[in-house]
């Protein structure tokens, strides 16, 4: 019988770049084929291909034996193939049913006996849905799962999830990975993207891995080795690795830990009137309300000492978009003060925080940490441009060797200093980023807040050394993430977040991590 | 859209001659080969009808001092058009900056300046128009850094204000207007004192070509400077492109919004100021028809190059006098004449659209 899902020798340009390079797999039923690779490594145009975004410029796709040249999305749904996409495309003000409603409604709505059916598929796969709460009520793994039965309920031959465990807290991975199992179970086939291997090794039957667009490897998971698939995957040994770029990947380490801190961290605990100048961060009891008065900070009180890296855990949207705004200067806290090495910084401006020796990896690296239409010396000085200015004229030939200096030294990898920053790749923007926070003088805390998403392994690596260098020389770092691995690799301490206050603090070590998987979903310890 | 995507023919021309350049050149003889059927439609003979528009164009040293002396007020309003947009800020304010910069010109003129000694009699009353100008464009800026006001809606609300105070100080004796000695006595003030006047550069007396050229030439090349050259051109532009983004790097954003919406008021108060002061003499309500409207166009078309404001305000300066001598010696309806200026720029502006946006990507 012929593969569910058949595409060979499939090629994709975008200009001159060569998106995919005659890739070949195939997808059967009753399977969970996984996709590897890194970002940029061409998984998402596979998708696009599949789904009927993108054509392909050559190859050929077949579907149950047939040839398969989608158009456009509806093309592909209606041959029944669905795809859960990173970015959910749901209404928030309508409730799950009308979600599931949208799109599908031909003539009569009848509301009801949906409402029936959206539970009947709901209790076949394990779902839990409520089909009358709004959709800006939930979690978001329940909305994933909304997304999910939108998919199912088309009854697709294939389903097609990009990065679904990006989103989800720990506990709720587990759960999608079985019901990844038993939608293959029930005759379909799921073709599963993700970078982590762990992930892998859980649920998958196939496993083909992408890198720079061509197939590097495709096995079955039965002779499939851990090793071997890193290697494929990222192009180097695990052991040349930072430990933290190979937890990032879901591998366990092989290296030892962190080396431990230079400098030895001050007793904790003592009370934050008694504690010496020389913290590096003191927060104390900050609380934040937005302008819809919700309270999204609540007497947050947090001590970063030199040389120490905190890590803050929690799944995205408790609290941490808030924190990072604060410390860095562009939202006023409604209570509480801050404090960096002894100096009250409380609703100060940037420039001044900065000034005070904060260097700041923002959470949004394009909204908040670069303008991508400046060129990368821009983005480097803007805050430093009377350096460059003699008259009031801007010395440009100064100014690019300034940053010609600083690209090297942080290996950003561009044409030149007049690039602009949007041309860069996400590893590359970030680290030039961070050549402008980690080389204020005296720097004496630094914040980074995800400070690798969307960043491939190569780049990740180069971050945490360059967080671990600067902690080194006795910075305090406050590392906020929703990669718990990560964080449990780099922190010494982690403090959870949830609903805009501080739950819970442990000791960043591994046998912690379900402890902190579950405060992070709210429940106590 | 992309050259690629454009039309064979245009691709085709576009392999002899830059694009950017033969586009407008196509767009106006487009508008002009339409605007002279209109003219032949309204049974005015269309011979006379260009040769008159030439004739107020470059037909007399008049027609040529005018012209540049109307492309002046143009380009002031169009480079405070462009230094505010490199803020991303649109100042569609610049009607109401002339009109209150050229009352308050007027006011000081009448009020005292002429016996100040001879360079300040000229300087204070300009000085006092882009004053107020500046202002009056300042207090947009300020709204939308306290109050989050769209500056594209208060600067247009605020040039409703400026026309109607304008009117009122001519209406009222109190204020501007001249004193009544008829019935037949115009709402208008008394004529501007000759030492407050703005003199003339040629040496021929019907030539009206005032200093106001100069004032602008070096307008050009502060606000050249100023965008392409200097730090503040650079901090402007990032406040443009991510208000965020500048202010995390220390920028200032809220003051550099109000700066850049104050140079353009001062701008367009002094282009005001300069009309009054070199040509007009006289406040009338009403007195700025449209300078403003069409420096905003201007500086729209212009990119955010100062050199192209000034080609631009020329080129639409001499269309204006050109269109106005076709009005009164060859009898083309107002209405008809508008309607090809309004052809002329909508057509340009198309072609800069349509040769400019894959420049953008």
């Amino acid at each position: 019988m012929a593969p569910l899902l058949e595409l060979a020798g499939l090629t994709k340009r975008f200009g001159t770049l060569t998106a995919l390079d005659g890739v070949s797999l195939s997808v059967d039923r009753d399977e969970v084929h996984c996709l590897l690779g890194e970002n940029g490594a061409g998984k998402s145009t596979l998708c696009n291909l599949i789904f009927g975004v993108h054509q392909p410029d050559a190859g050929e796709m077949l579907l149950q034996g047939h040839p398969f040249r989608p158009t456009g999305p509806a093309d592909s749904l209606a041959a029944g193939v669905a795809m859960v996409h990173q970015h959910f495309s749901l209404v928030p003000t309508m409730t799950v049913v009308e979600n599931l409603l949208l799109g599908r409604s031909r003539g009569v709505l009848t509301r009801t006996a949906f409402g029936g059916r959206v539970l009947e598929l709901a209790a076949e796969y394990g779902l839990q849905v409520d089909p009358d709460r709004r959709v800006g009520d939930l979690s978001v793994g329940e909305r994933q799962r909304v997304e999910i039965v939108k998919c199912l309920m088309r009854n697709p031959h294939l389903l097609v999830l990009d990065e679904p465990t990006a989103v989800l807290p720990p506990e709720e991975i587990g759960a999608l990975l079985a019901l990844c199992r038993r939608v293959a179970a029930s005759g379909r086939g799921v073709l599963l993207v993700t970078h982590k291997l762990a992930e892998i090794a859980r649920v998958a039957d196939r496993t083909t891995v992408l890198r720079a667009g061509k197939v590097v490897e495709s096995v079955s998971m039965a002779n499939a080795d851990m090793r071997s698939l890193v290697r494929a995957m990222v192009g180097r040994d695990l052991g040349s690795l930072d430990s933290i770029a190979a937890v990032s990947l879901g591998v366990e380490p092989g290296a030892p830990r962190a080396t431990p801190p230079a400098w030895k961290p001050a007793p904790a605990g003592s009370p934050i009137g008694q504690r010496p100048r020389e913290d590096a961060l003191v927060l104390d009891g900050l609380g934040f309300r937005d302008v819809a008065g919700t309270l999204r900070l609540d007497s947050v009180t947090i001590i970063v000492r030199p040389g120490e890296i905190v890590g803050i855990a929690g799944v995205e949207g408790n609290g941490q978009a808030e924190l990072g705004a604060i410390i860095a200067g562009l939202a006023r806290p409604t209570a509480g003060r801050i404090f960096v090495g002894g100096r009250e910084l409380t609703g100060r401006p940037p420039a001044e925080i900065t000034a005070a020796g904060v260097g700041i990896i923002p959470e949004d690296r394009h909204a908040v940490g670069s303008i991508g239409e400046m060129s990368v010396a821009e983005n480097m000085f803007l805050g430093q441009l009377r350096r460059f200015t003699r008259l009031g004229l801007l010395r440009r030939r100064a100014l690019n060797e300034a940053a010609l200096d600083l690209m090297k030294e942080f290996d950003v990898r561009a044409h030149g200093p007049d690039t602009p920053m949007a041309r860069l790749s996400g590893g590359n923007q970030q680290k030039a980023v961070l050549a402008r926070e980690l080389t204020l003088d005296p720097l004496v805390f630094l914040l980074a807040a995800q400070p690798t998403r969307g960043l491939d392994v190569g780049a990740v690596d180069a971050v945490y050394g360059r967080i671990r260098a600067v902690r080194e020389r006795g910075t305090g770092i406050l590392l906020i993430s929703s990669e718990l691995d990560e964080l449990l690799a780099a922190s010494d301490r982690i403090l959870v977040l949830y609903r805009g206050r501080i739950v819970g603090e442990m000791v960043a070590e591994a046998r912690h991590r379900e402890a902190i998987g579950s405060l992070m979903s709210g429940h106590a310890a | 859209m992309s050259v690629a995507t454009a039309s064979p023919v245009v691709r085709r021309l576009a392999g002899t001659l830059p694009l950017p350049v033969l586009a407008p050149v196509l767009a106006t003889l487009a508008a002009l080969g339409l605007g002279v059927g209109l003219i032949a439609a309204t049974g005015t003979p269309v011979t006379a009808a260009i040769l008159a528009f030439w004739d107020g164009m470059v037909g007399s040293t008049f027609g040529i001092g005018a012209s540049i002396n109307r492309g002046v007020a143009l380009a002031l309003v169009g480079l405070g058009f462009i230094f505010a947009n490199r803020a991303n800020l649109t100042n569609v304010g610049g009607e109401g900056q002339i009109a209150f910069g050229g009352m308050v010109a007027t006011a000081v003129a009448l009020r005292g300046a002429a016996s100040l000694p001879a360079g300040l009699a000229v300087a204070v009353p300009l000085a006092a128009g882009a004053a107020t100008g500046a202002v009056w464009g300042g207090l947009a800026g300020i709204l939308k850094v306290k109050r989050g006001t769209n500056e594209v809606i208060s600067t247009l609300l605020l040039t409703f204000i400026a026309l109607l105070v304008v009117y009122w100080s001519v209406q009222s004796e109190n204020l501007l207007r001249q004193p009544k000695t008829s019935a037949a006595t115009l709402p208008e003030s008394l004529e501007l004192p000759a030492p407050t006047r703005l003199p003339t550069l040629s040496t021929d007396p019907s030539s009206p070509l005032h200093i106001g050229v100069l004032l602008a030439a070096v307008a050009t090349v502060a606000v050249g400077v100023a965008l392409a050259r200097s730090a503040l051109g650079v901090r402007l532009r990032a406040v443009g492109l991510s208000e965020l983004a500048s202010r995390r790097a220390g920028i200032r954003d809220g003051a550099l919004v109000v700066l850049a919406l104050t140079v353009a008021g001062a701008l367009g108060g002094l282009a005001g100021a300069i009309m009054l002061q070199g040509e007009l003499w006289v406040l009338k309500a009403g007195f700025s028809s449209g300078y403003g409207f069409d420096g905003l166009v201007v500086g729209l078309l212009s990119r955010g190059s100062a050199v192209a404001v000034v080609a631009g305000a020329l080129f639409f300066g001499f269309l204006r006098s050109g269109g106005i001598a076709m009005e009164i010696s060859a009898g083309v309806p107002a209405a008809v004449v508008l309607l090809i200026q309004g052809l002329i720029v909508i057509l340009i502006a198309g072609s800069v659209i349509l040769t400019g946006a894959g420049r953008e990507r």
